[in-house]
Parts: C-alpha cells; sequence; structure tokens
C-alpha cells in the first residue's frame, strides 16, 4: 500500500493556523548607505564611536603601508637578517602572492606556469610583482580620475568630518578599486580579503605609503601612550585573523593544486568523508579540462577510478552501480544526480477522481492542516504535500479512499497508456495498485481492469487499495505474468510497470545502492524482456481504440530501459509512439558503444534532479500486428534463453540459433572488461587470460551457490509451450515427460511395481538381518544402555506411547 | 468463483436488508447490466457478470478478488460483512448515523458510539437496526447496529453506548492481512 | 536220472515259456526309478507295427518295463513282513503342473490405499520394553495379555462417564468391537478378491435379519437405481433408514442437491428477496408492551411541555371550547373540598 512509504520523519510542524491568515510583516527596505543629511543631524553616539574606530584603522593601515615597505626594500636587497615581526609579515605577505599566482595560472589563460609548489616560490616572486605593477600603473590613472570626482563631491560634505572622511574613503576607494582589479586578474573575489594584502601586494603603494608614513609619524607622536599601545594590540590583533584567514584559504588552496595520491599513501592514510568530498570536487575540475590540470604522468581513467572510487565511499555506491551511473551522465550532472538523489522526493498524493474532486480534496486536507499545493500543470489528480500535522496515511479521508500516496512519477505510465472508458487494460506487475487504481479511475469503473502480481503477499495490498479506493472493475489475480499469453490475450492496452533493480528510487530505498551487482541488474532485464514479450503478445493489435503497450520501470540504468525496448523492437511487430508526456528527456539512442534504434528518442526519462520525481522510465509501443515475426521454435528458443538466464543469470544468453543481437553481447563483454581494465597495470596476454579466467571462475561459483535451480528447465519448456505447435516439438515434449515419469515415479508402472517390489524384499531382508543381530548384541549389556539402543533403532511414536500410558499410570 | 448456495444467498440478503433494507433489490436488478453475488474461499463478491466471465481465464488458486468483497462466510455459515461492503452500503442505507468530528478519530479505532460521540441520527430507527456511520461532513466511516432506538437516545446518557460498532474504514489499515 | 533229466527238461520249457531277463536295445532307455518312469528313445519298426502292431506294442512295453524292474532290483533292498521292500530315490524328472499358476493376491483395501500413498509397513519389535512394569514385554501373542492385565490392574473413569460404568468391561468391548470389525473387513476383501457380487446392505438370512436391517434393505434397493431413487413410489408411513454407517450404503445420500437450478440466477435471487423481505416480523409481545410503555412514557414527558408552552404565550385566555373559564371556586364542586367563596386576596 502506498501508505508503506516512510513517514517516520515527521514533516515539521509549520506555523499555526493564524500564521496562515496573517502574513509576515513587511518592511520597506531601508539603504544602510551613509544619507546625504547626515551633516544636518547632530551625529548620535553610536556614529561618533564608528567614527572613532574609522580614525584608528586609518592609522594602523598607514603603520602596516610602512612596514611593508621596510620589508620589501629588504626582500629586494636579499638581507638576511629579519626580526620576528618582520619574519611574520614575511609569511603573510608571501603567501597572497603566490596563492594569487597559482589562481591566475588556474583562471587564467595567458600565463602558462604550471605546478607551482612551495618551493619555487621565491623565484616566482619578483615576476608577479612586475607584472602586477604594470597592471597596476595602468590602474591607477584611473583611479585619480575617480579620486577627483570623489572629491568635488566630497566638498559638498562637512567641512572638518568630510575631510576625515575623504581621506578615509580615499582609502577604501583604492581598495575596492584595486581589489576590483585583481579581481580581474586572478578572478579571485574574497570578501573577507582585506584591504590589507592588496596593499601589500602593490609595489606601487609603496610610493604612496612613504608620504603617508610622515603623516602617520607625526599622528603617532601626538598620541597618549595608552593609545598607542592600544593600536599596537589592534594591530597585532588584524594581523592575527589576516594570519587565520590565510591559513584557511591556505588549506584550500593548497588542495587545489590537484596532486595525484601516490597508491601506498592511499591505502595507508585514513581520509575523512571532508577530504573525499574536497578530492571528488577537485577532480571533477581537472578533469573538466583536463589537458590543462592533469598530472603528466597520469591518464584520464586514473582520474576516473579515483574518482568512482571517491563517489563509492561518499555516497556509499558500490562500484559497479556508480560505474554505470558515470557512463550514463557527464560529470557535473552526475554529481546533481548523486546530491538530489540523497535527499527523498516530495510526498505527492493522488486524487482519487471516483470518489472526489481535487479541489475538494485540498479543502479537506488544508482542514486537517496539511499544506499542500497542486503538483503540476501536466495533472490533473495530483497534489504534492510540503508538511502535515496529520500522519497522511490515516486521515479519514485517506481511509474513505480519497486518495492514494504516490509518487509523482508513477502518474506518468498510466497518462502515458491513456486508457478509455470501456476497455479491457491489463496491469502487468501491478503491486501495491496504485497504478491500477489510477486507471480504473481514468476508465471511470468502467470496461475490465486486470490486477496482476505474481507475489502473493503484495498482491494482497493491492485488493486492499482497490476496495478502499472504490475500483469495482478489477479482476486481481497472482498469476506468473510471463504465463499469461496461454491464459488470456486481446487486452486493449497493457501497463507493464516491469520488476527493476530500483536504481531510480535509491531515496526511497538506500539499501539498492550497495546490493545491486551485474547479476542483478542481468537477472532483471532477462525478466523484463520475457515480460514484454508477452505483454506485447496478450495486446491486441486489432483493437479498435487501443492496441498500446506502456512499458515502464523505477530504474535509470539503460540496459533495463532502452535495452530492453530496443529487443522487443526487434522481436515483434511493435513501434514506438509518442508517450504524450509534453516534458522529461528523451530516451538515448546511443550509450556507449551501443546503438539503440532511432525511435527510441519518443521514450522518457525522469530524472530526480531534473524534474524532482524519481528515477523513471517510460516508453509507448503500438502493436501493428498481430502475426509474430518468428517461427515458434525460434520463439521457444528465446524464451528458453530468457528463462535460463533469468535462473542461472551467469554471462550473456549464448545461443547460435539467436539473432545475431546475442552474438553482439557476447563481444561487447570482454571489451568492456578491458576497458575498465585500461587504468589498471599493463599485464602480459598470458596473465591477462589467466585472470579473466579465475574472475570467471569466481563468479560461476557464486552464481551457483546464489541462483542454482536444479532440473527447472524441462519444467519450463512445457509450461511455456503454446497450444498449437509444430508436431516435432511435441514429440520432443512427449519423451520429456515420459522421461520425467521414469525419474519421478509418482505413478505406478509394471516396472516401477517390480523395481519396488525388489526393494521392499532388500530391505525385508535388511529388516531381518538386523533383527537377528540385535538381541545378540544387546545381551550382554546392561538394561538401560540396552533401552538407549533400542530407542534409536525405534519409530518415536511407540516409545512416546509408552511414555504416555506410564504418565497416566503414575497419575493414578 | 461458484454461486452462493440458496442458504447462503438467504443468509446473505437477510444480513443486506438489515442496513440498506428494500434497497437490496437494486443490488440484483440493476439497469446497467446483470450484477451477481460470487462465493470464493468462503468470501462474497459482488460483480457484474460481464467482469465475472473474463475472470474465469484464471483457475482458482490464482484468482485473488474479482469486483467487490462483501463479507465472509464464518465456518458455522455466519456472513460477516468487510468493511470493504461500505462501498455498496453507504449510497443505499436508510438508517445512518453521524458521529461528532471529535469522535470522529475514536471511531476508526474501533470504538463503540457513545450518546456524546453521537451528532445526528434518523428517525425511526428501532433498537438493534443495522447503520451506516458518518462523519458529520457525509464520509461514510463504517457500519454498525444501533444499541437503542432513535428514541431512547434522546433520554439516554451521555456515556452510554448508543450504536455498536461493527467495522470501520480504519480496518484498511488495521486488519490488511485478515481482511484479504 | 530220468527224473532229474525230466525235471530238468520241464524247467527248460517253463523258462521257454517266459521270456529272457535280459532286453537288448539299441539306444539305452532313459530311467527314472523315483517316479518308476521308463522313456524309450529308440525308433518304432514300421513294418511290424503295421503287421503286427498289438504284438509288437506288448513286446516293447514289457522289454522296457523289464528294464525298469531289473533297475528297481538293482537297489537296495530289504525283507519287511515277508515282503522284499526297495526305496526309491527321489524322481529325477519334472512333471508339468495340472492347474495354472496362480496370479498375485489381489491387495486388500487398506494394503491397496497404502500403497497409493506410499505407507510402508513399520516393522514393530517382538518384545518392546515396559518401563512401568520395568522388563520386556511380547508386542503381541503369548503372554501379551497377562501383561496388559498387570499394568493396567485399575483404570480411571474420566469426568465426563458414569462413575458406575466398568471401565473394564468398556476396554474388553472395544477390543471385541475392533475384533469384529476387522473381521468383517477381512470377509469383504475375500469377498472383494472373488469378485463376488454382493447386495451393499449385506446378507441377511430370513431368520437372522432385524427390522433395521431389513428397512436399511429396503432403502439401499430403493436408491440403488439410476436416478438414484428420485422417482421411486413411497408407501404410505415409509420409515428412512437411519443409523451409524446406513448412510454410506444408501447411494447419492451423500450428494448434495445442485443448487444451481434451471431458472434464471437474477430471477432466483429476486424470489429469495422477496421471500426475505416479505417475512413477517416475529410477533414478541413483551417487546410490543416494552415500546408500548416508552411511546406513552414519551407522550406524557412531551404533553406537560405543550401545556408549559400555551401558558407561557397566553393563548389560554382566547381559547373558547377548550378552556375553560376561571371559575373563582365556584365551577366544580368536590365534595370533599372546603369551598371557598370569593377570591383570596393577600
Amino acid at each position: 500500500m502506498g501508505r508503506k512509504a516512510e513517514f517516520s520523519e515527521k514533516p515539521k510542524k509549520g506555523p499555526g493556523r493564524k500564521s496562515r491568515k496573517q502574513k509576515p510583516p513587511t518592511f520597506p527596505k531601508k539603504s544602510f548607505a551613509p544619507s546625504n543629511d547626515m551633516d544636518d543631524k547632530k551625529l548620535s553616539h553610536r556614529q561618533r564611536q564608528r567614527l572613532v574606530k574609522r580614525d584608528q584603522k586609518k592609522e594602523i593601515q598607514k603603520v602596516k603601508k610602512q612596514k611593508l615597505n621596510k620589508q620589501q626594500r629588504k626582500i629586494s636587497e636579499g638581507a638576511d637578517v629579519i626580526d620576528e615581526a618582520e619574519l611574520q609579515n614575511k609569511y603573510i605577505t608571501d603567501k597572497p602572492q603566490v596563492l594569487a599566482g597559482i589562481q591566475q595560472h588556474f583562471k587564467f589563460k595567458k600565463q602558462k606556469i604550471v605546478g607551482f609548489t612551495d618551493d619555487n616560490k621565491d623565484w616566482l616572486k619578483p615576476k608577479q610583482l612586475k607584472k602586477l605593477k604594470k597592471l597596476q600603473s595602468s590602474d591607477d590613472q584611473d583611479q585619480e580620475m575617480y579620486e577627483a570626482e570623489k572629491s568635488e563631491e566630497d566638498l559638498l560634505e562637512g567641512l572638518t568630518e568630510s575631510e576625515e572622511e575623504e581621506n578615509g574613503e580615499d582609502d577604501t576607494c583604492k581598495e575596492t578599486l584595486k581589489m576590483e582589479k585583481l579581481d580581474d586578474i586572478s578572478d579571485y573575489d574574497d570578501e573577507n580579503a582585506n584591504s590589507d594584502d592588496d596593499f601589500e601586494l602593490s609595489g606601487e603603494e609603496d610610493t604612496d605609503s612613504t608620504n603617508n608614513k610622515s603623516k602617520d609619524d607625526e599622528v603617532d607622536d601626538s598620541l597618549l601612550p595608552i593609545e598607542r599601545e592600544n593600536k599596537k594590540l589592534k594591530k597585532r590583533e588584524a594581523m592575527e585573523a589576516e594570519m587565520a584567514t590565510k591559513e584557511m584559504q591556505m588549506s584550500i588552496d593548497r588542495q587545489e593544486v590537484f596532486k595525484f595520491p601516490e597508491e601506498d599513501e592511499d591505502t595507508q592514510k585514513e581520509i575523512t568523508l571532508q577530504e573525499i568530498q574536497q578530492r571528488i570536487k577537485d577532480i571533477t575540475l581537472v578533469l573538466s579540462d583536463f589537458k590543462r590540470y592533469r598530472q603528466e604522468d597520469r591518464s584520464r581513467q586514473e582520474y576516473l577510478d579515483l574518482l568512482r572510487h571517491d563517489l563509492c565511499i561518499y555516497y556509499s555506491y558500490n562500484d559497479f552501480l556508480m560505474g554505470k551511473l558515470m557512463d550514463m551522465f557527464p560529470l557535473t550532472e552526475l554529481m546533481e544526480y548523486l546530491e538530489t538523489s540523497e535527499v527523498p522526493r516530495p510526498l505527492t498524493i493522488r486524487t482519487n477522481s471516483l470518489k472526489t474532486r481535487r479541489r475538494d480534496l485540498a479543502a479537506a486536507l488544508i482542514n486537517r492542516g496539511v499544506n499542500l499545493d497542486p503538483l503540476g500543470k501536466w495533472t490533473k489528480v495530483g497534489l504534492v504535500v510540503y508538511n502535515s500535522q496529520v500522519p497522511l496515511g490515516a486521515t479519514p479521508e485517506y481511509l474513505a479512499g480519497h486518495y492514494m500516496i504516490q509518487g509523482a512519477s508513477s502518474m506518468l505510465p498510466v497518462m502515458a497508456l491513456a486508457p478509455q472508458e470501456n476497455e479491457r487494460i491489463l496491469d502487468m506487475c501491478s503491486a501495491p495498485g496504485g497504478k491500477g487504481s489510477h486507471i480504473a479511475a481514468i476508465m471511470k469503473n468502467t470496461g475490465v481492469l486486470f490486477a496482476n502480481d505474481a507475489n502473493r503477499e503484495r498482491i494482497k495490498a493491492v485488493v486492499a487499495n482497490f476496495h478502499r479506493l472504490g475500483v469495482i472493475n478489477a479482476i486481481v489475480s497472482c498469476e506468473d505474468g510471463c504465463k499469461f499469453r496461454n491464459l488470456i490475450s486481446g487486452f486493449d492496452r497493457i501497463l507493464l510497470d516491469a520488476p527493476c533493480t530500483g536504481t531510480g528510487v535509491v531515496a526511497k530505498d538506500p539499501s539498492v545502492k550497495s546490493t545491486k551487482n551485474e547479476v542483478d541488474v542481468q537477472r532483471c532485464y532477462n525478466l523484463q524482456r520475457k515480460l514484454l514479450l508477452t505483454a506485447i503478445d496478450c495486446v491486441d493489435a486489432k483493437s479498435k481504440t487501443g492496441g498500446y503497450i506502456v512499458y515502464s520501470t523505477c530504474s535509470v540504468l539503460p540496459e533495463e530501459n532502452e535495452w530492453v525496448i530496443d529487443y522487443a523492437l526487434r522481436k515483434r511487430n511493435v513501434k514506438l509512439v509518442p508517450t504524450g508526456l509534453d516534458f522529461g528527456v528523451e530516451g538515448f539512442t546511443k550509450y556507449r558503444q551501443y546503438r539503440f534504434h532511432p525511435s527510441l528518442n519518443l521514450t522518457r526519462r525522469y530524472y530526480p534532479h531534473i524534474h524532482n520525481m524519481d528515477g523513471f522510465y517510460v516508453a509507448k509501443l503500438k502493436k501493428f500486428s498481430n502475426t509474430i515475426p518468428m517461427t515458434k521454435e525460434q520463439q521457444e528458443a528465446d524464451e528458453k534463453v530468457l528463462d535460463d538466464a533469468i535462473a542461472n543469470a551467469t554471462t550473456m544468453v549464448n545461443d547460435n540459433s539467436n539473432s545475431n543481437e546475442e552474438l553482439e553481447y557476447k563481444e561487447k563483454r570482454p571489451r568492456k572488461l578491458l576497458g575498465k581494465q585500461a587504468g589498471k597495470p599493463n599485464l602480459s596476454e598470458v596473465e591477462l587470460d589467466i585472470k579473466k579466467k579465475k574472475m570467471e571462475q569466481n563468479r560461476n561459483k557464486y552464481i551457483a551457490n546464489v541462483f542454482e535451480k536444479p532440473l527447472k528447465v524441462n519444467k519450463n519448456e512445457k509450461e511455456v509451450k503454446p497450444v498449437n505447435q509444430t508436431t516435432i516439438i511435441k514429440k520432443q515434449n512427449n519423451k520429456n515427460e515420459l522421461h520425467m515419469v521414469e525419474l519421478n515415479g509418482s505413478k505406478s508402472n509394471g516396472t516401477q511395481i517390480e523395481f519396488e517390489a525388489k526393494n521392499i524384499e532388500r530391505n525385508n531382508i535388511n529388516t531381518k538381518k538386523q533383527k537377528r543381530d540385535l538381541p545378540s548384541l544387546l545381551e550382554g549389556k546392561p538394561i538401560k544402555r540396552q533401552h538407549k539402543l533400542k530407542q534409536k533403532s525405534k519409530p518415536i511414536g511407540l516409545l512416546k506411547n509408552y511414555k504416555s500410558k506410564t504418565h497416566k499410570t503414575k497419575k493414578n | 468463483m461458484k454461486r452462493l448456495s440458496d442458504e447462503r444467498a438467504k443468509i446473505l440478503f437477510e444480513k443486506l436488508s438489515k442496513y440498506i433494507g428494500t434497497n437490496v433489490k437494486q443490488l440484483i436488478d440493476r439497469p446497467d447490466g446483470t450484477y451477481c453475488f460470487r462465493e470464493h474461499r468462503d468470501r462474497v463478491y459482488y460483480v457484474s457478470e460481464r467482469i465475472l466471465k473474463l475472470s474465469e481465464c484464471f483457475g482458482p488458486e490464482k484468482l485473488v478478488c474479482v469486483g467487490t468483497c462483501f463479507g465472509k462466510f464464518s465456518k458455522t455459515n455466519k456472513l460477516k460483512f468487510h468493511i470493504t461492503a461500505l462501498y455498496y452500503l453507504a449510497p443505499y442505507a436508510q438508517y445512518k448515523v453521524w458521529v461528532k468530528p471529535s469522535f470522529e478519530q475514536q471511531y476508526l479505532y474501533g470504538n463503540h458510539i457513545p450518546k456524546s460521540g453521537l451528532g445526528r441520527i434518523t428517525e425511526n430507527a428501532g433498537q438493534y437496526q443495522g447503520v451506516v456511520v458518518y462523519s458529520m461532513n457525509d464520509l461514510p466511516l463504517g457500519f454498525g447496529v444501533l444499541a437503542r432506538s432513535t428514541t431512547e437516545c434522546k433520554t439516554a446518557d451521555p456515556m452510554t453506548t448508543v450504536c455498536f460498532h461493527q467495522s470501520d474504514i480504519g480496518e484498511y489499515i488495521r486488519s490488511e492481512d485478515t481482511l484479504f | 536220472m530220468d527224473i532229474v533229466k525230466e525235471v530238468l527238461e520241464k524247467q527248460q520249457r517253463d523258462l521257454e515259456k517266459y521270456k529272457p531277463i535280459t532286453v537288448d536295445k539299441h539306444l539305452e532307455v532313459r530311467l527314472d526309478v523315483g517316479s518308476l518312469l521308463c522313456t524309450d528313445p529308440n525308433d518304432l519298426e514300421d513294418n511290424q507295427l503295421k503287421n503286427n502292431r498289438e504284438q509288437y506294442l506288448l513286446d516293447l512295453t514289457r522289454d522296457n518295463t523289464q528294464l525298469l524292474i531289473n533297475s528297481v532290483w538293482e537297489l537296495p533292498t530289504e525283507r519287511i513282513d515277508e515282503c522284499i521292500v526297495a526305496k526309491l530315490p527321489e524322481p529325477t524328472t519334472v512333471l508339468p503342473r495340472l492347474r495354472k499358476v496362480p496370479g498375485p493376491k489381489p491387495l486388500t483395501k487398506w494394503e491397496k490405499f497404502a500403497k497409493e500413498k506410499g505407507i510402508k509397513k513399520k516393522k514393530k519389535d517382538k518384545k518392546v520394553y515396559d518401563t512401568t512394569l520395568d522388563k520386556w514385554v511380547p508386542t503381541y501373542g503369548f503372554k501379551r495379555a497377562d501383561a496388559e492385565k498387570e499394568k493396567e490392574w485399575v483404570l480411571e473413569v474420566p469426568k465426563n462417564v458414569d462413575p458406575n460404568e466398568d471401565m473394564f468391561q468398556k476396554k474388553i468391548d472395544l477390543r471385541n468391537e475392533k475384533v469384529a470389525k476387522n473381521e468383517i473387513q477381512r470377509m469383504k476383501n475375500i469377498v472383494r478378491a472373488k469378485k463376488v457380487e454382493v447386495p451393499r446392505g449385506g446378507y441377511f438370512g430370513p431368520e437372522v435379519a432385524s427390522s433395521g436391517q431389513l428397512l436399511t434393505a429396503v432403502t439401499v434397493a430403493k436408491s440403488s437405481t439410476a436416478s438414484v431413487g428420485k422417482f421411486q413410489d413411497k408407501l404410505p408411513k415409509e420409515k428412512q433408514a437411519r443409523g451409524i454407517g446406513v448412510k454410506e450404503l444408501i447411494p447419492g445420500a451423500k450428494r448434495k442437491a445442485s443448487h444451481i437450478s434451471a431458472q434464471p440466477e437474477k430471477e432466483v435471487n429476486l424470489d429469495l428477496i422477496k421471500s426475505v423481505l416479505n417475512k413477517k416480523p416475529k410477533y414478541d409481545i413483551e417487546k410490543a408492551i416494552s415500546i408500548q410503555k416508552n411511546e406513552d412514557k414519551l407522550q406524557r414527558e412531551t404533553n406537560p411541555a405543550e401545556k408549559g408552552k400555551k401558558g407561557k404565550k397566553g393563548k389560554g385566555g382566547k381559547s373558547g371550547k377548550g378552556g375553560k373559564k376561571p371559575k373563582g371556586g365556584r365551577g366544580q364542586r368536590a365534595p370533599g373540598k372546603k369551598t371557598a367563596v370569593g377570591r383570596k386576596r393577600r
């Protein structure tokens, strides 16, 4: 039932009822820029305080500039003796330059300096400075112009204050402007980067600061000793803060130069999730422009392998599935996909149009404190629930069947199916009945709806949902879907929501991420193919209104989707038609080395990161002829192959009588494996062969343990057999039957009786012998042990009888 | 799927007439085709003959449900209506009981209706009359049997049970396993 | 001497009358002394057989018999009661059977059933250790009953049983019944094996049969038609056979009549509904009384309320017919009541 969805996490309780009526207060937007009429008013206390601070700041900056100048000079002279403070300063100054350089290196195409590290910063610096100087000198002119303008404006402002302000503003202006320039160069937008960095960077600044320096000194002299102390302290604090930010930046930036980890390192070190996340980002960056960012000795495959490995760890996927996903999506999209797959999709419900209208339902639910909205323009029955104060799976409306909890994606295949009234429709894998009831609702309880599911437990949910939702035209059965061909056919439409690996609904069931492997996928798509062929056979092509099959899965893997459809297109007289859904990504026509039928672009894919619904696939087929374009024998062989594949799920199907498609698969497999191994150490051919063999063996072992089903083939063959068949096959079957009878021996044959009689005789003789032996064996032994021995040799019932009897007597 | 024996059919119709009175006729005598009752694993199903014919292609083991399930015959040949029968009982019901919104939830947990939970009641309903229970906004919630006649209800004190609970839509959740 | 000669000659003549005991044969005859059988493989002479058939065959038989006798004489002999007796060896010739070989025994009903279900016979041990008696007790046969007696010297009387009933006798009866049943089954098996037709009810001799048995026989016979006795006439006051195991004997008694009638289902259902709806409710006097009481009570409760309403609304004064005018104490005379003239005003 739909209510088995997880509601353990209650959505956050929204604001109360009143808040809905009352909008949150809105405030007129106030600009925090200094207004022009500031001078008219008297300054408030705070404003005055701020003013004082501003002054102090300015002075600190000036002091810094002076120091910088000194330092720079020292560097240029190559002085060795530096006191402690200066050392610190140097540290500070060096870093940003290097960093800026690195960033330039990354983002700025003109400069092509490769492999920056801390070691070679020394020789790099002067070059940088020159360049910066050049740039800044050109900037200066602009700046001066700007300053002039600014000063004119400022003239209008107050006298003393304005002077000071001007001073300050000049500085800030410079800062900001220079910031911009730097931004231009290095694309380096660090918000909290103080202006100090920039000052230090610019050599041009030095000349300015020399002028200022004298001023500063004067100011210093005028200050009280306490104030001076204060200044120093503040300076130090500022410096420390700076350093902290630097360090932060450092740590981030250092990683930005992505270094491929050594293999030994990789194994030895324990890496945290954050590190992995960072590494993922880095690798994606590298891969986005591989030519530039790669390390020379590393191939793309190595990067990809590492990325896959990291993604597997970070999102807890298994290697196989992640590989598949990486094949499907480009990297950026992959990240989005993975990220959105982690969070659950919004809870959606479908109005049961048999019992109510969407507007009424919405009103009723809002009364119960549910916050909801219509799902989208594409559906008239969907509602999306943001939060709710009551459990949605237990409201009286739910129980009365006014709605069904159902993912948005599950409505798509039904809409694609577009059932008409008075049709005969089959829902092949219907549990838990959401789609089936949707079909019935669209049919308005006319016609006949066959709902089938092979699972006896899950079929209960179908019955319950149908009754709750008031579906009265349904026949619910628990058949194997593949046998429908022999039971009933001539359907107008069939919906096949095939059982799949569920890679699209990872958010609902995270276990999929780690549990599904290649064997599972193979088993799934073989079953899907079989079901789809059955579905196609069951549809009546001559139906006036229909003749459609809709195939859908909640998986995103092309193996389970396009591949299956492609197979069906080849095997039956069907063609793809537009699904009638106006959104969704087109299905693949080519995927890696596979090329599918070009009309597969008519199918639709849905992804969590694009459509905000579960990963889904919908294809709509129309059958245009009832004939099957192959002989019965071939079909038999096909069926058998599929059966075997499902049962064994071993390597790809290999049957010579099959069309060359099967052969294709066979060919492709080893190639694929090779592709995967491309990054791994080069082995000689012999070694490779051995390895392959080993792998094959291992796989077979594993498979034998899990999926072996003895002696099932015969039975299947018999059951699959259609009614009218060539005589040859009948004969074969008869032979098989005879053989089976002999094996089973359930029916009494003449030979069988004899055989049994002999057996009995032999047994009798044996027992006689034993009996003859027993007493003699028992004679010499104490009674208790004799008893024990007897117990072993005796039917248990007898002993029990005796025991119970003895109990009775004891009671008496 | 087999036809009900006369004995069982009689039991069924008697039971139905307790809730919907003479409207039983309308279940059989319908303008939109012939409908009939069928028995499958002791459960009674009500289904159109057209659908029934199509269901014959399934073996009795494989067939789970056809149409609407009304109830189940016990081993002692007594019929117990399931909540699924409400789909047909509610529109034809002659005697109805409405419960107050405050009691709605309690009723859905399977409690009898006391006088305090009673919102409205049909006139002239006698004791032990089968009734369909509605919420105040006319949502059918289930069915039961009156413990007091309408006139008695008026004089009863608030805590006395007015209507015995027989089935409610909460059973879709509570007893999904046993119902189907 | 002559006499001697004469005697010898006479003997010679006597001997000539007999044939010699030695016989010459072209091929040796085969002798089976055990069954006194002699088989002559030599060909018959055609000439003699044609000319002198009887004599030839007689001679041949004599010769062969002589050979047989000779071989008998070769056996060791002894003299018992003046008779010479020889013990013949075991016969070597295998003689063909007189009758055909009997087929496998037909299975008894149980054996057949057991075979169908695959029930194998479990060999029981001859002796079983009994923990209460603390010794080995035979499963059947000699001393089995003794052991039983020894073990169950006292029996519990279950709660729901008449306390005066003899539990030992009951046990014996039970056993006898079992034995009898077994015997009947054995007989039935024999009958089945011999493929003899036996009436369903069994054979009843005219002297032995009870009326119940006869009644059963009649009922069985009556219902043994193609239409399981549906169209058989009934005698006035005819009884149906009853009792344990009788129903099984009557053909078709267990079969349920099909509830599917020729009428279309819809009509059948509508008839049923009609009958259900038209059923008159039971006439329950107590219920009726309680309902009546209830209604009365309600009426009483509602009436004073109406009066009050009237009074409040002030309609009372206007009504001409229904309401009476206040008479000021003069209107009605109650003999026991103290009459007051005029209205008291306080």
